[in-house]
């Protein structure tokens, strides 16, 4: 007797009656992988669990759906009608629903997971459409670090030359672009003005600084000629700064579409890295867990088989936050954690492209967790002469890791582009 | 740059400027939502503390349509819009701007190719949201989607028409908008464009639209038309 309005959403599966009224709901897992699975499958005619749960609870003789293509899948009486009363009613007031079902707390809430949703869907798609695009991310990240080179020589540059005029900049501003900023926008130290440095967003307390010397300055009076030139190398500056941004954005962009999951643990910048030092995300995917363990490292690593001493514990991920800034006695545990969720995450996203990074990151947060608390103490002293051996050790490996030492194979690449 | 402005108002559309230069050419801008960003490569102005960005009346027929007289424009802050056709976002991101942050735009585009530029562009405006699939089949992102104040459809196809109309009948609230933009070449390019215009039109008419304006968009795209309609349905 009773006629189920079936809406069908990302966040889940809402039935009214003729009237518009709500009957039940069943909500979708919270899980943007899981969930955009669930949406490829329903443009094939597939209905949400949700949906099929929720037709199991209120046992409806009839059903109304807007997916024609559902229709033999469902075991009730179903008739299609694209926009019913429910779906008018619910689509409408999308926000309402989401929050009195509980599936969010704000509206900011369920809009920033339906803006990540949305993305999530559309990179998967992308994905099955792409190829070698892996080798794209790759290049990105190599000429992002040419650029951040030559930003820093000419920086360097700039500092030199404009310190003649005005030396005390120098020590005021670490900030490389906010130095390049300041001469472009200005000039002659004797245009700085407060105004102007709030304006280019210096804080408050640096800009009097600025101001400060510059009224109190040592410098050189220099010529017109000579500020425009200063001026126009610092505008390369800039404009090298501009298109960092941009291609920072770029591979970060790439990155989600070509591998989402080692993307989500590390983020896309590191991500690229591992790419670009394994050679492409095949490579990667090959690899076990040990190896990219020390992926960077490989100096250090011929050195200790070569010499027998101890392997060096991480290589570029040595980068990641959680790595360098844990007591040294955890990192090569949690470096091992990492490196473990790397190797699944590359497989994952070479082989399937299947979103799992979500709980990727969420395993490897609990894990490191676990590290944290179960050694928080340093292990006990060992004998004075192998702690200073290890000491020895640690600290140009620290460095070398920096450093970001490529693989032969990567050696003959750089040439190559070169 | 900025001291080329005279001054930047707000026309008689909420949150459609004109920004006017020292040498008296007068043009479209937005508030940009994404400060510090172009999309694609038009201008970025700061006024009074506030960054615009100039809206290419040749790039965008939205704004083509605006400076060809259209009357009223539903699209408006908090405004939600269903977007066909998005491309690699030119007419999105303003629109994106005019809505801002309690506004939606749901931008639907088919082809692989723009839809990373797409990426990119929304990835700095938390109120787009990029969505890679086909218009003509609405049920694959029924799931994702809410209802519009507004539909937007420039997909450049014979059946455009029957696909908006489609769309409308399962996005569009009541009373909400419907901009058509028209490309006579893509329909038929035997007829005369005028001609393709009022049959477009009329077919609307006949679909529970109330039809408020068609706009030849020449010079800044020609053989193009906006029809501006409101859903009855
Ligand atoms: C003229 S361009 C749109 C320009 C855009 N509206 C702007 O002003 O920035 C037309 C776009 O529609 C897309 N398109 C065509 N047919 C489509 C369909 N069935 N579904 C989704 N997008 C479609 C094309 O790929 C193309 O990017």
């Amino acid at each position: 007797m009773m006629k189920l309005y079936l809406v069908e959403h990302a966040i889940g599966s809402f039935g009214f009656d003729e009237n518009g009224k709500l009957i039940d709901y069943v909500l979708n897992p919270k899980d943007i992988g899981r969930v955009v699975e669930l949406l490829l499958q329903h443009e094939n005619g597939e209905p949400f669990p949700s949906a099929l749960e929720l037709i199991n609870k209120v046992k409806p003789e009839e059903i109304v759906i807007e997916n024609e293509a559902e229709i033999q899948k469902l075991q009730v009486k179903a008739t299609v009608k694209p926009h019913h009363e429910g779906a008018k009613i619910f689509r409408q007031s999308l926000a309402k629903f989401a929050l009195e079902s509980k599936f969010a707390s704000t509206e900011d809430e369920l809009y920033t997971y339906l803006y990540q949703l949305a993305f999530e869907y559309t990179r998967r798609k992308l994905r099955s459409a792409a190829q070698k695009r892996d080798l794209l991310a790759i290049q990105a990240v190599r000429a992002m670090d040419d650029i951040d080179k030559s930003i820093n020589l000419f920086s360097e540059r700039l500092r030199e030359w404009y310190s003649l005029h005005f030396p005390e900049l120098d020590k005021l501003l670490e900030d490389h672009e906010t130095y390049a900023k300041i001469v472009s926008t200005f000039g002659y130290r004797d245009s700085i003005t407060l105004e102007g440095l709030k304006s280019i967003n210096i804080d408050e307390h640096t800009a009097k600084r600025i101001v400060d010397a510059a009224s109190k300055s040592i410098g050189a009076d220099i010529s017109e000629d000579d500020i425009n030139s200063i001026q126009q190398l610092s505008n390369t500056i800039l404009s090298l700064f501009t298109i960092r941004n941009n291609l920072s954005d770029y591979i970060e962009s790439v990155m989600k579409e070509v591998a989402p999951n080692v993307t989500s643990l590390v983020g896309s910048n590191l991500g690229a890295r591992l790419l670009s030092l394994a050679g492409s995300l095949e490579e990667l995917s090959k690899m076990p867990a040990s190896t990219i363990q020390v992926l960077g490292a490989e100096k250090a690593l011929f050195r200790a088989l070569r010499s027998g001493s101890r392997p060096p514990k991480h290589g570029i991920i040595f980068q990641f936050p959680a790595i360098h800034s844990a007591p040294r006695w955890q990192r090569g545990k949690i470096a091992r954690a990492l490196a473990a969720k790397l190797a699944i995450a590359a497989r994952v996203d070479n082989y399937s492209g299947r979103y799992i990074g979500d709980q990727l990151a969420e395993q490897l947060n609990k894990r490191i967790e676990e590290i944290k608390t179960k050694y928080e103490q340093p292990p006990p002293r060992k004998p004075a002469q192998s702690e200073k051996l290890g000491e020895r050790r640690s600290r140009p490996e620290k460095r070398k890791s920096k450093e970001r030492y490529k693989s032969k194979k990567n050696n003959r690449n750089e040439k190559r582009r070169r | 740059m900025s001291e080329s402005i005279r001054t930047i108002k707000e026309t008689n559309m909420e949150n459609v400027f004109e920004c006017e230069y020292i040498d008296g050419t007068v043009r479209l801008c937005t508030k940009n939502f994404a400060p510090g960003y172009s999309v694609y490569g038009e201008r970025l102005i700061k006024y009074n503390g506030t960054e615009y960005r100039e809206w290419n009346a040749f790039r965008s027929k939205l704004a083509g349509a605006i400076m060809k007289g259209l009357k009223e424009n539903p699209v408006k802050k908090n405004t939600k819009v269903l977007y066909l056709g998005a491309a690699s976002g030119t007419t999105p991101s303003h629109i994106s701007d005019i809505v801002e942050k309690d506004g939606k735009v749901y931008g639907v585009e088919f082809s692989a190719r723009v839809v990373r530029e797409l990426i990119l562009v929304a990835q700095r405006r938390p109120n787009l949201f990029p969505i890679l699939a086909d218009a003509r089949f609405p049920q694959s992102y029924m799931p994702l989607v809410e209802d519009a104040d507004v539909l937007y459809v420039d997909i450049a196809q014979p059946d455009q028409t029957d696909i908006a109309i489609y769309n409308a009948r399962t996005f569009l609230k009541s009373d909400g908008y419907l901009l058509l933009a028209i490309k006579a070449r893509s329909i038929d390019v035997t007829k005369d464009p005028s001609e393709i215009f009022k049959a477009e039109a009329q077919k609307l008419e006949k679909s529970d639209f109330d039809v408020k304006q068609v706009i030849n968009l020449d010079p800044y795209d020609k053989d193009h038309a906006m029809v501006l309609a409101r859903f009855k349905g």
